[in-house]
């Protein structure tokens, strides 16, 4: 495991200039429009999708061939992409959250003296990961299967689905009288912990299942 | 003593292509080697080997067990070399070397920088500057460095140049001094097989035709090449595989001395193990 998660940072490390200038255009892009928050957001999906780049780089060098004849199991390698993908979700909250603070500051959208506005930052901090967690989940089973370049494609309409479901759900609340109150969107946010770690769960189980039938 | 690794029936069908019930055996201290044309199923069988495919049919016992995709142990004891790199193009070796550390128990740094030394390769340059050869030094010294008790080796020397080449066997040969040490080898190369193979394992057609000592094949067999009117006495109990030529006919025998005696006034030729693979894949077989 330890060995699949160096390989994949010493690869993205190769990429790393082009990432972070990434992260710097979208700096000056969102914090106007959307303070820190929406940077924060922005950075960990960003981060997120490198995922994506690490199956890339798998499949260019036919690793996955290589790695089945290492000391590694299956399971170990669909836990990796994983751990791999919640590291960069962590890196992304990182950067966006200290770059946001300072673009934020600097523009006068974020006070660093104000409690409530370092509470509700570290908020989004933590939605982030959770969001940008859930959506990387969702595109790992899809990468197993088709591979990075058709997942890529296959990946816009993979992220629409949870969002149509979202929307579904809350038409469907609302049509039944039932109202998104602070008391509902608080229990939302308190079971959403369990609901990520049961989404990741069903998505390793799949990656699983995909690549144990692998071949190489 | 158990072989190091036992193949038994090992069979795998696709669409167009079967592998028929392959049944061998890697002794402990020895060199095996694998010929065959392309797409005899030289590497489906190693792929069957190591659990890369799905086996229709068949045992493959590594150290008297069977390898699972859990026996990580087991995998501990195989080092492999396909016939490309499988490392990505932006690692340099000394990257390689924390990334296989962190998977083998046994790695052994030294071992990996003396081999490094050996093949002149460079600790820090990335590997999409390498050229085919030195890419497959160090796959070589990758799979050599976390004391594998098999070597399976996939057309490991075919981007060589004969010195390097030369020098590669030489570290096989030093491999299998250990007597519980093994090599598997497919390779089209079949003088470095003549060099340091001590048994052939034919393939074609996805099928075993022999499992032999070399020196069996390159010592007893023989070719005699003879004209149409000599092929036409020639008993054809001792015809193991025969072709036809513009001006004359290539035959295989099993017993090169035994075929001296009874046809004396045939031109009998010791047979390489290129002319026995040719004379079963483009000639016809009779035995």
């Amino acid at each position: 495991m330890k060995s699949l998660i160096l390989k994949d940072i010493y690869n993205i490390m190769h990429n790393m200039k082009a990432l972070v200038l990434m992260l710097f255009i979208f700096l000056f892009i969102t914090i106007p429009q959307g303070g820190a928050a929406a940077y924060v957001i922005t950075c960990c999906i960003l981060c997120a999708m490198m995922v994506v780049t690490t199956f890339s780089f798998d499949e260019n060098a036919k690793w996955e061939k290589y790695a089945m004849i290492m000391p590694i199991s299956r399971k170990d390698l669909v836990l990796s992409k994983f751990v791999i993908l919640l590291c960069f979700c962590l890196f992304g909250t990182v950067f966006g959250g200290v770059l946001g603070i300072a673009g934020s500051a600097i523009i006068g959208r974020f006070h660093i003296t104000s409690a409530s506005e370092w509470q509700e930052l570290l908020a989004v901090c933590l939605a982030g990961v959770a969001i940008s967690f859930f959506l990387g989940s969702l595109v790992i089973p899809l990468l197993f299967k088709f591979g990075a370049e058709k997942a890529r494609t296959l990946m816009l309409a993979a992220f629409l689905l949870p969002v149509l479901l979202c929307l579904g759900l809350y038409y469907l609340l609302r049509s039944f009288g039932i109202e998104l109150t602070d008391s509902v969107v608080l229990l939302l946010t308190c079971i959403s912990p369990l609901v990520l770690l049961l989404w990741t769960a069903a998505m390793y189980r799949i990656s699983f299942g995909i690549f144990k039938k692998a071949e190489f | 003593m158990k072989p190091i690794l036992q193949v038994e029936n090992l069979t795998k069908q696709y669409p167009d292509f079967t592998l028929d019930h392959i049944s061998f055996s890697v002794p402990r201290g020895t060199i095996v080697g694998l010929i065959g044309e392309n797409g005899a199923g030289k590497s489906t069988t190693l792929k069957g080997i190591l659990d890369l495919i799905r086996k229709d049919d068949g045992t493959v016992r590594l150290f008297g067990e069977e390898l699972t995709e859990d026996r990580k142990d087991m995998k501990e004891d195989i080092g492999v070399v396909f016939d490309g790199i499988h490392f990505h193009e932006s690692l340099t070796p000394a990257k390689i070397e924390k990334i296989s550390a962190a998977a083998y128990k046994k790695w052994n740094t030294q071992t990996y920088h003396d081999y490094l030394k050996q093949f002149a390769l460079p600790a820090d340059k990335e590997i999409k500057t390498f050229s085919k050869g030195m890419k497959m030094k160090l796959s070589i010294a990758a799979a050599l460095s976390h004391d594998p008790k098999l070597l399976i080796l996939d057309e490991a020397t075919s981007g060589l140049d004969p010195v390097m080449r030369d020098d590669i066997l030489d570290v096989f040969l030093d491999f299998v001094q250990d007597e519980n040490h093994s090599i598997l080898m497919s390779s089209h190369i079949t003088t470095d097989l003549e060099k340091v193979a001590d048994y052939i394992a034919f393939l074609h057609n996805g099928k075993i035709i022999f499992d032999k000592e070399k020196d069996e094949l390159i010592y007893r067999y023989g070719i005699i090449r003879c004209s149409s009117s000599q092929f036409e006495k020639l008993d054809k109990e001792d015809i193991l595989a025969c072709r036809k030529k513009d001006y004359q006919w290539d035959v295989l025998v099993a017993d090169r001395e035994k075929a001296a005696r009874r046809y004396k006034d045939f031109v009998i030729d010791n047979a390489t193990i290129d002319d026995i693979l040719l004379l079963y894949v483009k000639g016809d077989v009779l035995s």
